[in-house]
């Protein structure tokens, strides 16, 4: 069921990636899809347990790892996290740029603006 | 597991690392220290290329390199693999980066930020290149993206920023698909290592997670997709290979385009070799033809070759489709022992024909870009009916452009005409091969057109009118030698083109037979090629008439908007998952 919810929250990110003419707004749609992919693998994550994995003593792995976490989507997420940070920050640079070079933060007429001064 | 393949992560790395240092306080006002820290860059490409000359022998006997990073194990650890297919895709990577690193050294516009990320995207480029699991093949497409898109727009200007832009958005919603691919992958399967994949995926029988695991698929293909531009994934290209500063033009239609090919190659082989292989031959030749016209149709030089781009890419993409499950070839442990799965001598043969265009494509075409560039450059112009003509002025440019321009129109005795001849042996009886010679008549009128740039003109009289251009050197020295090689290398490859073809044979599919392409100079071939050049020219003249300049001029005005872009994503994205549920 939650992840039907978050493959929601995907869409919703994708939805305003495609319909929101204002360039801020499209970046911030980018950034929920990114979000919404982190929930599914952390979401997964817990399948098992979602105590911290770390094991305390000498106990062996089989009764811990029943209660932890799987801590593999934690690592590749905390990857995933920071490169979602450096495309979203490059983004909202080149919206500043954008801005200032066109006025407008509306997709539609930056392109209009952008194609009809080509040549 | 002590074969030192991260060299060719840490040798871009360290280059990276230089570059950024001429930034630091107390260096950035020393001109002379910062320029020897930028010349950094093309010493280390070199040096990676020459370390990869070395390690000839081990790929083309089959031996295959390996690296597990801190030494975990690999399901754990982080894994890298050296084998034929990423040895020549390395090949690519440094030798290309490297000429095309002069020509960007020796116009000394490009400030030491420009190296740094022409560093990185080299080193994700070779991380995506040397990857065995697919988060790490995610996060290299990351690095290359985020480099890409900061060299696009390096010169800030308005066009450029706009192209950068759209290519972000298009890009990251592309690679999220994929980065959902992964998740799904590690959600069934329980590991994201290529080799655990194809063993775990060939045992799967139950039908609904192996539809499962093909719409996994289908996300990374379309992730991957977008990079290769391919249609209906293609609409970011013109703008963004275009509008980047000249020699970023060059690497990114040159070598990103074919790593990110490459990367869809070894991808749809970890699961089932041979899958989509239909779709992706018609896909190819659609992507050729409707590619043409519309680079037929463009007055802008840089966007006529960005164009062209996607209409090559269409061919690769063509004899991919048709090398179906030869593929396997490229097995994921790799060498002989895989090889022995490619029975399929004709598949074989496509495989190698594929990568035999990629790789010439990736010559001839970072040589348009730099020789076009350069006229762009010169005269400030990038209308090419406004240009003024360099023949004469600049004669060396002018025949290093017509070495590119005859090799991609497909004249015998410079490379394109070579792996063309190996992609009709391919796809030889196949009706999409129909589409492929309308292709070819289109690329040889367009080139035509181009050509008049460098044509020997009268009007001279523009040196006058710009006198400190005119007194600019026209290539400097470095730029000279980085092109003049590309040039030489696709004169060789052209006049000795199944030696050319053997080679690459024996490092994609060591062992097994060599499948031997139809001899490329005989008669048959000569008057077919020249038909085509001849109808070529037929079309090109008709482009020149008042009805074929409005129907051009109509077809350019037709570029889609950003939303559109998306929305053909979306049909894509569609199509592709169609395609592998009913397969």
């Amino acid at each position: 069921m939650s992840e039907y919810l978050i493959g929601l929250i995907f869409l919703v990110g994708l939805w305003g990636v495609l319909s929101k003419p204002n360039i801020i707004k499209k970046i911030v749609g980018l950034s929920i899809m990114n979000g919404a992919i982190v929930m599914f693998f952390v979401h997964h994550g817990a399948r098992f347990g979602s105590t911290a994995p770390i094991r305390e003593g000498a106990e062996t792995g089989a009764a811990a790892a029943a209660v932890m976490v799987d801590p593999l989507p934690q690592a590749l997420m905390l990857t995933a996290i920071v490169v979602g940070i450096c495309i979203i920050a490059l983004g909202l640079a080149l919206a500043v740029l954008l801005y200032r070079r066109y006025g407008t933060l509306d997709i539609r007429s930056i392109e209009a603006e952008a194609w009809s001064t080509r040549d | 597991m002590t074969d030192p393949v991260i060299l060719l992560l840490v040798l871009p790395l360290g280059g990276a690392a230089a570059a950024l240092a001429a930034k630091l306080p107390g260096i950035d006002r020393r001109p002379a220290l910062v320029r020897a820290l930028t010349l950094v860059t093309p010493v280390v490409l070199l040096g990676g290329a020459v370390a990869l000359g070395f390690g000839y022998a081990a790929a083309s006997a089959g031996r295959v390199a390996t690296y597990t990073l801190g030494g975990w194990p690999v399901p754990v650890g982080i894994g890298l693999k050296l084998d034929g297919l990423a040895w020549l895709s390395s090949v690519l990577v440094f030798g290309l980066s490297f000429l095309i690193s002069l020509y960007a050294v020796a116009h000394r516009e490009y400030g030491p930020e420009f190296y740094f990320f022409f560093m990185l995207l080299v080193a994700g480029m070779e991380g995506v290149v040397l990857t065995t699991d697919v988060f790490n093949m995610f996060v290299s497409f990351e690095i290359i993206a985020i480099s890409a898109y900061v060299l696009i727009a390096y010169h800030r200007e308005g066009t450029a920023l706009v192209a950068s832009f759209k290519y972000l958005v298009l890009s990251s919603v592309g690679i999220f698909f994929f980065l959902f691919g992964v998740f799904v992958i590690y959600r069934e399967l329980g590991t994201l290592a290529f080799a655990d994949i194809t063993s775990l995926y060939a045992a799967i029988e139950d039908p609904v997670r192996l539809r499962t695991l093909r719409l996994a698929l289908v996300a990374l293909v379309v992730g991957i997709g977008v990079r290769t531009a391919f249609i209906p994934f293609h609409t970011w290209l013109p703008e963004a290979h275009a509008y980047a500063p000249h020699p970023i033009s060059a690497l990114l239609s040159g070598v990103l385009i074919k790593v990110s090919f490459f990367a869809m190659v070894r991808i749809i082989t970890v699961f089932s070799p041979g899958m989509f292989a239909h779709l992706l031959l018609w896909i190819g030749a659609v992507t050729a033809i409707v590619a043409v016209v519309w680079a037929l149709s463009q007055r802008d030089a840089k966007k006529l070759l960005a164009y062209h781009s996607i209409s090559q890419m269409g061919y690769v993409l063509a004899a991919l489709g048709a090398a179906g499950g030869a593929t396997a070839a490229i097995t994921v442990s790799g060498g002989p022992a895989g090889a022995a799965a490619a029975a399929d001598a004709g598949g074989t043969l496509a495989l190698s024909a594929a990568v035999y265009h990629a790789l010439n494509h990736a010559l001839f075409k970072s040589l348009l870009f730099l020789s076009v560039g350069t006229a762009v450059h010169l005269t400030g112009e990038r209308n090419l009916y406004r240009m003024p003509r360099l023949g004469r002025r600049a004669p060396l440019l002018a025949v290093l452009f017509g070495v590119g321009a005859l090799s991609i129109a497909g004249v015998p005795g410079f490379n394109g005409y070579a792996s063309k001849v190996a992609i009709s042996t391919a796809l030889a009886g196949s009706p999409a091969y129909m589409l492929l010679n309308l292709t070819a008549i289109g690329t040889a009128a367009s080139f035509i057109k181009l050509s008049r740039v460098f044509r020997p003109g009268a009007r001279d009289s523009e040196g006058e009118r710009a006198p400190a251009q005119a007194r600019e050197r026209i290539l400097p020295p470095g730029a000279t030698v980085g092109m003049s090689l590309i040039a030489l290398l696709c004169v060789t490859v052209g006049l000795a083109p199944r030696t050319a073809l053997g080679l690459l044979q024996g490092l994609l599919a060591p062992g097994s037979g060599l499948a031997t392409m139809s001899p490329a100079f005989a008669p048959a071939k000569l008057l077919d090629t020249a038909i085509l050049l001849a109808l070529g020219f037929v079309v090109y003249r008709l482009t020149q008439t008042e009805i074929g300049g409005r129907i051009a001029h109509r077809i350019e005005e037709h570029a889609p908007g950003l939303r559109t872009v998306l929305l053909f994503f979306l049909v894509g994205v569609v199509g592709f998952a169609l395609a592998a549920t009913v397969a």
